[in-house]
């Protein structure tokens, strides 16, 4: 089976260890505990007739990606990039944090998600995805568990048609 | 019997004459050079004989490139060799590190052994019997008797062998006496302490080299892609230390690719599991 590191980053508190747990345990809570450093956990995910084991490290919050240390970056052959879109603030600097991620990983496939969609009305969501400089790949929920398989089966079948 | 000449006849006659004369000189005239030609078509035809007449100005012109070759290319070559070191830096160190590794940790070895054989010979002198060596050694080391015996009486084992990717922390190889919860989230996680302690440190060149969690040890000896983990149970002296980063030198170099791909495939990760439960 191909093994694959993925990076989940993004601002603080935008829902990255809910996403991780969600994704890993399939389960949530709603009290906060800021991650420090890094968290690594495995999740094997089928994709059609394949495999894929997928090395998942839950990065800590920074307010920019040159924040976060390189050497947690390298190797990575996916990138989650979380933002939450009940917060603007987690989301003004997105291109200037996409541009530096782009540019130290160029080959990794890169998914962008708004995620806490449940705190959101469809009007505010469309309202949201409209400001944002650059196309939101999907909309998620870790709390409802809406769209979190789907993001990691999209992301599945991204690399493994690059493996 | 007569025949009658026609006009048109009378006119052909003397240009067939003619053309008849041209060809005849052309013969003649032509003769040596066609004779010429036929011989080097034979020569040509002939390996043998084309060969013998080709081998010697080869030759010559071989020697004079030899001779000439350092002072003609030169500059060429420095280019050409000093551009694909840089091109292929990576390989290069994956091949030197070991070897490099393996030569300065040689010369420690051996300065250490001559100090330690200097000591041991002025000891030797003054004291015969090993509990007064011991005494005498705890006393040098500061520390007391009963820990250099119950030392002698400890007996560290290698419980697992992990190689591992170093930026992305995937499992190369892996080797345990036991079964182990989850082997690629202990890679990850190993990964991402060591790149912790040495970003929050940031000094060059330095490397997390020992863990210590209770009475195991977490041994590691970095490499340039990657790094081999040795999880230990019991205490590690300098000596064993030494010894056992000798042992995963040895095996970078024998047994590790000289080049990494991005991927570890399925048949590489047996291959190196199955060369590391040969090695410990």
């Amino acid at each position: 089976m191909i093994s694959k590191k993925v990076i989940l980053t993004g601002n603080f508190g935008v829902g990255k260890t809910s996403l991780f747990n969600r994704f890993v345990y399939d389960r949530f809570s709603d009290k906060y505990l800021t991650t420090i450093g890094v968290k690594v956990n495995k999740k094997v995910i089928g994709v059609d007739d394949e495999e894929l084991s997928v090395l998942l490290w839950d990065i800590a919050g920074e307010v920019s990606q040159d924040k976060v240390p390189i050497s947690y970056f390298l190797g990575a052959a996916g990138i989650i990039y979380v933002f939450d879109m009940s917060r603007p603030l987690t989301f003004k600097e997105i291109k200037k944090d996409l541009d530096y991620l782009t540019e130290l990983l160029p080959d990794s496939v890169i998914k962008i998600v708004g995620n806490k969609k449940d705190l959101l009305t469809q009007e505010e969501m469309n309202h949201v995805l409209a400001e944002l400089p650059m196309e939101c790949n999907i909309t998620t929920s870790a709390k409802t568990g809406e769209n979190v398989e789907e993001l990691f089966s999209q992301l599945g079948r991204l690399l493994l048609e690059r493996a | 019997m007569t025949t009658e000449k026609s006009p048109q006849n009378l006119g052909n006659e003397p240009n067939k004459n003619e053309d008849l004369m041209l060809s005849m000189i052309r013969e003649i005239l032509l003769k040596e050079d066609r004779e010429d030609i036929a011989d080097i078509k034979a020569h040509f035809d002939d390996n043998e004989k084309l060969a013998e007449r080709i081998n010697p100005i080869i030759e010559i012109h071989v020697e004079s490139m030899k001779r000439k070759f350092p002072r003609e290319y030169q500059k060429q070559v420095e280019r050409i060799v000093e551009r694909k070191i840089k091109a292929s830096q990576d390989e290069l160190l994956d091949v030197v590190y070991p070897v490099m590794g393996k030569m300065v940790r040689k010369y420690v070895n051996h300065q250490f052994l001559s100090l330690k054989e200097g000591l041991d010979d002025r000891l030797g002198q003054l004291f015969s019997f090993k509990g007064w060596y011991n005494r005498i050694k705890a006393m040098v080391m500061g520390v007391d008797e009963s820990e250099i015996l119950l030392r002698d009486l400890d007996h560290t084992s290698i419980e697992e062998v992990f190689i591992i990717q170093r930026d992305s922390g995937l499992l190369m190889g892996h080797f345990s006496r036991n079964e182990t919860i989850d082997r690629d989230v202990i890679a990850g996680m190993l990964t991402a302490i060591k790149s912790f302690v040495e970003d929050a440190f940031s000094k060059e060149r330095q490397e997390l080299e020992l863990i210590d969690y209770g009475t195991y040890k977490i041994f590691i000896q970095s490499f340039h892609l990657y790094y081999i983990s040795v999880i230990l149970d019991g205490s590690i002296s300098s000596a064993e230390k030494d010894a056992l980063s000798a042992k995963l030198l040895d095996f970078a170099e024998k047994e590790m690719p000289n080049t990494l791909a991005n991927d570890v495939s399925p048949s590489d990760y047996e291959t190196l599991s199955m060369q590391l439960s040969k090695y410990f």
